[in-house]
């Protein structure tokens, strides 16, 4: 999840790195009681990249400039987000300015402090001028020191700049980080060091065990839709592909594998999900069998999604609850159709379900009982397929999708 | 490492990952269960297990532990495996999902320290046909012989290792490291240790996108490995991205691909070592048969 600069700023505030005075304005008439002194800039607040060239960063000279501008960028949406807030700032001449970060490097499986004289580098061709130590041990300041020296400083600037690391890595430990970086650090002619701006990606899965964290996610998933979410907080128990086969599975790996093999034999994958895990967006605990009937209804909701796979191998939790939802969503039908409402083109075929057809696939002993209550069920033609064979599961859902296609 | 039936087994935690008939199905196997670890429950029972408070009060009453197999709550592991550490015990299976990955980077600072084999997170453990399970990996799914599965999932895992059933291939050992960006044991080592055991003569590597260890597994066939490898990635049709519980994503950084992590490149990498990749899983069965002649 990553954190809006004003949240970034105030954190690093906090633990010691130093920023310039900023004012966080929810409204333009907030400028009215500004604290900081002018010149100032104003900063849009929102995730996308690149706001300056969007408009989103102006310069301002008195209150009344400050205002107008204010107004602007509030009404000014970037990447498709509005702002909720603006930040003002003091502006700064910097002399130099650096790029800083540590960042968690999983094929060393070690936090990495990184560190170039040069800010907003292009990390294609970045090659030697990025310094790089890793953080072997448990962290201690000369660790820091080390980057400085790579970084071919010296003197107060080397201790300034190795104290910044520090206070990064202090907070990347606190706050469970995946990146904490500060791009550019300005550097005045006195060798004053300030962090201009910087970014803080926090692990997902660490977000519950920090509560003020996890009232922002927990913000982030009221207001936003799924592929907003997906940018944001950046994990997702699932794939969205549009397609017409939606897929569940209780494993990562498998249901991967599923989506392939359909893709294999021709189908197209639709929305896959995950059940084996609980989803990010789960702010209480769920188990299994919730899962699985959250999952059911987003796919139901999904139009582009006409037929349902479902792969579930070895064991699961609650089994006889998790079948018991399938043949509820199978059986439903039957019951619902006298009341169903004439389509709108004037067609009467009532026969056909108001429902995606149901490929079932259960491998292993556990599902056996499952599978002879499953078969029993009186369901229209279509509604329910049962199958323990995997590439015949596969098969089947690739064929009654292309059947649906047919008819619609 | 310890993969003998008698060697003592330990169970810290039950979440919702390990159930009564988990349990159940280890013992069934002949693994020597000897307690659980529960804190706040010492004294009770539990799925037939006595249960204590710490992991000393196991080893004062049942003498030393071969192996801890950790399914407490994820932000509890670390704590639960350092405690097993400190009581020296030197293998750890830790099935429970979600664990930060700084606290794997700390565990596995000791960890490594102390010479101590973690196999997970989010791993369904070490199945040896026939002779010991030490997880929740479902052993209908599996017959002793001699194919060695080392994988990244869960239940993928056990898909491949029925296709190889089914096709009267049977196991000589499977062991799942889990799908994390931050891992215990490795492909690397699991793929050496498979290469050096007796009982196995062709090995099945199964991956999936995130990170980089099929990459580096590629490279150590190619140089190292003399057994035959046969591998399926899957995902090759996934969009690539930010998906899969992938952390690390500085592929960028020092001067790595922007292809880093996704399931092209490992394709790409096996390619290159000339390993066999398979197109579903039931197509392994008949890769492995011509690899084998």
């Amino acid at each position: 999840m990553d954190l809006l600069e004003y949240q970034v700023k105030e954190w690093f505030g906090k633990i010691g790195i130093p920023v310039l005075p900023s004012q966080r304005i929810d409204h333009p008439t907030d400028l009215k009681r500004l604290k900081i002194r002018f010149p100032i800039v104003l900063k849009s607040q929102v995730h996308g990249a690149e706001r300056a060239k969007a408009g989103g960063v102006r310069f301002a000279e008195t209150t009344i400039d400050a205002i107008a501008a204010a107004q602007n960028i509030f009404s000014l949406p970037i990447w498709g987000e509005l702002p909720e807030v603006v930040l003002a700032e003091s502006q700064y001449d910097a002399n130099q300015e650096f790029y800083l970060a540590v960042v968690l490097d999983t094929a060393v499986c070690r936090p990495v402090l990184l560190g170039c004289k040069e800010a907003d580098i292009d990390w294609e061709s970045a090659g030697e001028k990025m310094h790089y130590v890793v953080v072997e041990q448990e962290f201690s300041p000369f660790y820091a020191r080390r980057l400085a020296l790579k970084m071919g400083l010296q003197g107060t600037l080397m201790q300034s700049v190795s104290s910044v690391v520090e206070k990064m890595y202090e907070l990347f430990v606190q706050k469970d980080l995946d990146l904490v970086e500060i791009n550019p650090l300005a550097v005045s002619a006195t060798s004053q060091v300030m962090a201009l701006n910087g970014k803080v990606r926090v692990n997902e899965r660490a977000i519950k065990r920090h509560p003020d964290l996890a009232e922002t996610a927990a913000k982030i998933i009221s207001r936003h839709t799924s592929t907003e979410i997906n940018g944001i907080l950046g994990d997702w128990d699932g794939v969205e592909m549009h397609g017409k086969i939606g897929i569940l599975g209780n494993g990562t790996g498998s249901v991967m594998a599923t989506l392939d093999l359909v893709a294999n034999a021709g189908g197209k994958p639709g929305v896959c999900l995950n059940l084996r895990h609980a989803f990010l967006t789960d702010t209480t605990p769920t188990t299994f069998r919730d899962r699985l009937a959250t999952g059911l209804k987003i796919l139901e909701a999904d139009k582009s999604i006409q037929v349902i796979l479902i792969n579930f191998m070895g064991s699961i939790p609650q089994t006889e609850e998790v079948v018991e939802i399938i043949a509820r969503v199978v059986q439903q039908d039957n019951n619902e159709l006298k009341s169903q409402v004439v389509h709108s083109n004037g067609s009467k075929n009532r026969q056909e379900p108001n429902f995606s057809p149901l490929v079932v696939r259960l491998a292993g002993s556990e599902f056996d009982a499952a599978r002879k209550y499953l078969a029993t069920l009186k369901t229209p033609s279509n509604a329910l397929l049962v199958v323990e064979n995997l590439d015949e599961a596969v098969a089947a859902a690739v064929r009654l999708a292309k059947a649906t296609a047919n008819k619609k | 490492m310890n993969l003998k039936p008698e060697s003592k087994v330990l169970i810290q935690g039950f979440c919702e990952f390990i159930s009564g008939t988990h349990v159940a199905q280890m013992k069934a196997y002949g693994t020597n269960l000897i307690a659980g670890v529960n804190p706040g429950c010492g004294g009770q029972e539990l799925h037939g297990l006595p249960v204590f408070d710490l992991v000393e009060e196991v080893i004062e009453q049942f003498g030393a532990i071969d192996t801890t197999i950790i399914c407490v709550d994820p932000y509890d592991v670390l704590d639960a495996a350092l405690e097993a550490i400190a009581s020296h015990i030197r293998q750890i299976i830790i099935i429970t999902a979600g664990v930060p990955p700084l606290d794997m980077v700390q565990l596995l600072r000791k960890a490594e320290a102390c010479e101590t084999l973690v196999v997970g997170p989010n791993s369904p453990g070490i199945i040896v046909p026939g002779k010991i399970l030490l997880g929740t990996q479902p052993s209908e799914f599996y017959i002793p012989g001699a194919v060695g599965i080392v994988s990244r999932s869960s239940t993928l895992t056990y898909e491949i290792a029925y296709e190889l059933t089914k096709a009267g291939l049977g196991q000589s050992i499977s062991v799942s490291i889990g799908s994390d960006a931050i891992v215990g044991s490795s492909f690397l080592q699991w793929l050496q240790i498979l290469d050096e055991d007796e009982t196995t003569q062709a090995i099945v590597l199964v991956g999936q996108p995130g990170g980089g260890s099929e990459e580096a597994a590629a490279r150590y066939i190619a140089e190292a490995i003399d057994k035959p490898v046969i591998a399926y990635i899957a995902g090759k049709h996934a969009p690539p991205g930010k998906s899969w519980r992938e952390t690390g994503t500085l592929a960028t950084f020092i001067g790595r691909d922007p292809n880093f992590g996704t399931a092209q490149s490992k394709l790409a990498a096996l390619k290159e070592a000339q390993v066999p990749v398979a197109e579903r899983p039931s197509q392994i069965p008949e890769l492995l048969r011509k690899e084998i002649n």
